[in-house]
């Protein structure tokens, strides 16, 4: 069985240190990119030790989802500090004032995949379009429709870039889609939003969902075009989804990215069967129902190896 | 419980202020440098503060737990008069003797670890706890504070207490969750319910012995602060469960302080808070067009919620100091609101500890100028 994690990762002590000391003048730019190196060569070795089918970065120099976004697209400045979902965490809300492009900037910054990796697969994982327009304030674009397409369109050119650079799978983190409930008009221009990104791209994609209920809104996403759909299960009961015909691959999100309690063995075994057994998907792979950001480092590390330990037990 | 002051829009602080620089550099262990004495030199003398020269005389020495002690209740005294100086009705000590409103709190009671640091946002982070065991009480971490406070004010004394739902929030939830495994196969429901448990026993074994130790000890205000009440909407009953079960049978009033959300999903289930006479609010933060930032005092006409409100007129998250008229046409558009003037208590957003000494105490002078303007214009 397939396992791998869904974005961004805690920092290690040591980074949040490095971290808070640049920010207060006393560490320089090069300093604190040493730390960040060092925290995703960890974090690289800690997921090949783990026999994780695809690597992810960590996105450990990402302060917040978007914002590598308001450097990389045209058209983006940074609004004022907003909730993020129902966390006790915050980030930047995106302001669009002009046509969303990307035009061509360096990714390397924020995507890195040059580490070695004993053979592991690279993943990125990257906002999902509807996400990204729920939570900017749009005031360029004249409908929601339009802004859809704009942050689709861009990317997708950004993906296009990444998969040159190295990277073999595209995850889009999409909690807007069972947090905010959308109309069923929405529902279409994400489906919409999802061709464009997928079309022609030649590598592996996954809709990512957590924080909300994905039961409410499984009739419609099953259909869109990605090969996989992340589902939170701290939020989804396997209830919900019985009544479908899964084609695709579900990321079954069943380690808790947000509570520091350790999921023993036999729990995950009996849900990841359960899933297996009255869902009947594709395939199941293992994730945590979302970023291990929310923990800190020391736990997530240890949720790592519970995932790795669920990966081999139900296999 | 109208106010004791007997005047129109009393004027309240809401809980932090930030931390003297000669404290912080005492704690820590540092010499105390030039600028900070500076420091307190000038605000001693604005705050009319009169222990300055005892300060200093503490901060010469090398530190001990008994000058640590001395140096706390000194920043506390500061405090006070920094706030009573401001022109503020009702004061406390700006928290000064507090590490922050979550860590204090949980570090002083049963039940919790703590494993390390997670982000807030951007380059912050906190210590978030775990609740590893059941929780309990170890100690009245307000008492001494406010025993210290209620002797050295001037000025009315309201104490701010972080509200039982606030610390479940902002903590992992193990134990109750371990607990309750096997009892539900539904993850989300089982999450749910473990929290609401963990909410539960906060209220009644920690927060309801620390309430009635203060009110035991004089207390006639206490502040339930629930920054996080409106982060997951579905668990407000949780909080107006837990705010009956801490405050119910203590003699004394009780608010509570609500910021940077959206008000309505609290209705109507906070009309069931049995003994809270005031909701201290932000508003000014969202928006610079008065009707559109205190377009949601409303709410309380459409549910005929008939308490207090704390009317919070200044953004803490600025340093633009607002003008005492635009605090004053914020009072008297709550006015024309609520109809009666004598429910409206004026305060900051939110404690002001991120902002500067001077930025802080230029907001709080306003706000009393405000109030007295609108005084002046409505009695």
């Amino acid at each position: 069985m397939e396992g791998h994690l869904t974005g961004a990762f805690p920092r290690s002590e040591a980074l949040v240190e490095a971290s808070r000391a640049a920010a207060r003048g006393r560490v320089s730019p090069d300093e604190l990119e040493a730390a960040y190196a060092r925290d995703v060569e960890a974090l690289v070795n800690l997921q090949t030790q783990a026999k994780v089918e695809f690597v992810v970065d960590g996105q450990l120099n990402w302060k917040d989802l978007f914002r590598p976004f308001s450097e990389l697209l045209t058209g983006i400045r940074l609004g004022g500090l907003t909730r993020w979902f129902d966390n006790n965490t915050f980030y930047r809300k995106p302001i669009i004032v002009d046509k969303v492009r990307y035009a061509g900037a360096s990714l390397d910054t924020y995507f890195r995949c040059s580490l070695p990796h004993n053979g592991a697969r690279w993943k990125a994982v990257l906002p999902g379009p509807y996400t990204f327009a729920v939570m900017s304030q749009n005031t360029a674009y004249s409908s929601f429709g339009d802004l859809i397409d704009a942050l689709a369109h861009s990317l997708k050119d950004v993906i296009s870039e990444l998969k040159k650079a190295g990277f073999e799978y595209f995850q889009f983190n999409e909690p807007s889609i069972c947090f905010s409930e959308p109309s069923k008009n929405e529902l279409q221009l994400i489906k919409q939003a999802y061709e464009v990104l997928v079309k022609g791209i030649g590598a592996k994609t996954a809709l990512h969902t957590y924080f909300g209920d994905a039961g409410k809104v499984i009739d419609s996403i099953i259909d869109f075009s990605t090969d996989c759909i992340g589902i939170d299960f701290y939020a989804t009961s396997i209830a919900s989804l019985v009544e479908h015909d899964f084609t695709k691959e579900i990321g079954c999100g069943c380690i808790d990215a947000r509570n520091s309690l350790l999921e023993t063995p036999d729990v995950l075994r009996k849900l990841i069967r359960k899933v297996e057994d009255d869902v009947a998907p594709k395939a199941v792979y293992v994730t945590p129902n979302c970023d291990l950001e929310f923990l800190p480092q020391s736990i997530a590390v240890k949720k790592l190896h519970i995932l790795a330990e669920a990966k081999e037990t139900v296999a | 419980m109208r106010d004791h002051t007997n005047k129109l829009f009393p004027v309240q602080e809401i809980g932090s202020l930030p931390k003297p620089p000669w404290l912080i550099s005492y704690l820590r262990g540092r010499a105390v440098e030039k600028p900070e004495l500076e420091h307190l030199a000038k605000w001693s003398k604005i705050s009319g503060f009169e222990a300055e020269k005892d300060i200093r005389a503490v901060l010469s020495q090398p530190k001990t737990a008994e000058t640590e002690k001395r140096i706390r209740n000194f920043a506390s005294l500061f405090a006070i008069r920094f706030l009573e100086s401001a022109g503020l009705d009702y004061v406390y000590d700006g928290e000064a003797n507090r590490i922050e409103m979550y860590e204090h709190p949980i570090r002083h009671s049963e039940g919790f670890e703590f494993y390390g640091h997670v982000r807030s946002f951007d380059d912050r982070y906190y210590r978030k706890a775990a609740c590893v065991r059941k929780v309990g009480f170890r100690d009245a971490y307000h008492l001494d504070e406010f025993t210290y406070a209620k002797q050295a004010a001037k000025r009315k004394i309201k104490v701010p207490v972080t509200g039982p739902y606030t610390l479940a929030e902002w903590s992992f939830n193990e134990f109750y969750q371990r607990r309750l495994a096997d009892d539900y196969h539904d993850l989300s429901k089982l999450k749910s319910e473990a929290k609401r448990e963990l909410v539960l026993d906060i209220a009644t074994q920690i927060i309801r012995p620390n309430l009635q130790a203060l009110v035991d000890a004089g207390a006639e205000w206490i502040q339930i602060d629930e920054p996080a009440v409106t982060t997951k909407p579905g668990e407000i009953p949780f909080f107006v469960e837990a705010f009956n079960e801490s405050t119910a049978g203590l003699s004394c009033k009780f608010s509570v302080h609500i910021c940077y959300s959206d008000y309505r999903v609290l209705y109507p289930d906070i009309l069931e808070l049995k003994k809270c006479s005031q909701l201290a609010l932000e508003f000014a933060n969202r928006d610079d067009d008065t009707a559109a930032a205190y377009a949601q005092l409303q709410l309380l006409n459409e549910f005929e919620d008939e308490r207090e409100v704390g009317l919070g007129v200044a953004d803490v998250h600025v340093d633009d100091v607002e003008e005492p008229s635009l605090i004053c046409g914020r009072i008297k558009y709550a006015v024309k609101t609520l109809g009666d003037p004598k429910r409206i208590y004026v305060n900051p957003d939110c404690g002001l500890r991120t902002r500067s000494w001077d930025i802080a105490y230029s907001k709080l002078s306003n706000i009393a100028e405000g109030a007295e303007m609108a005084r002046r214009e409505i009695s």
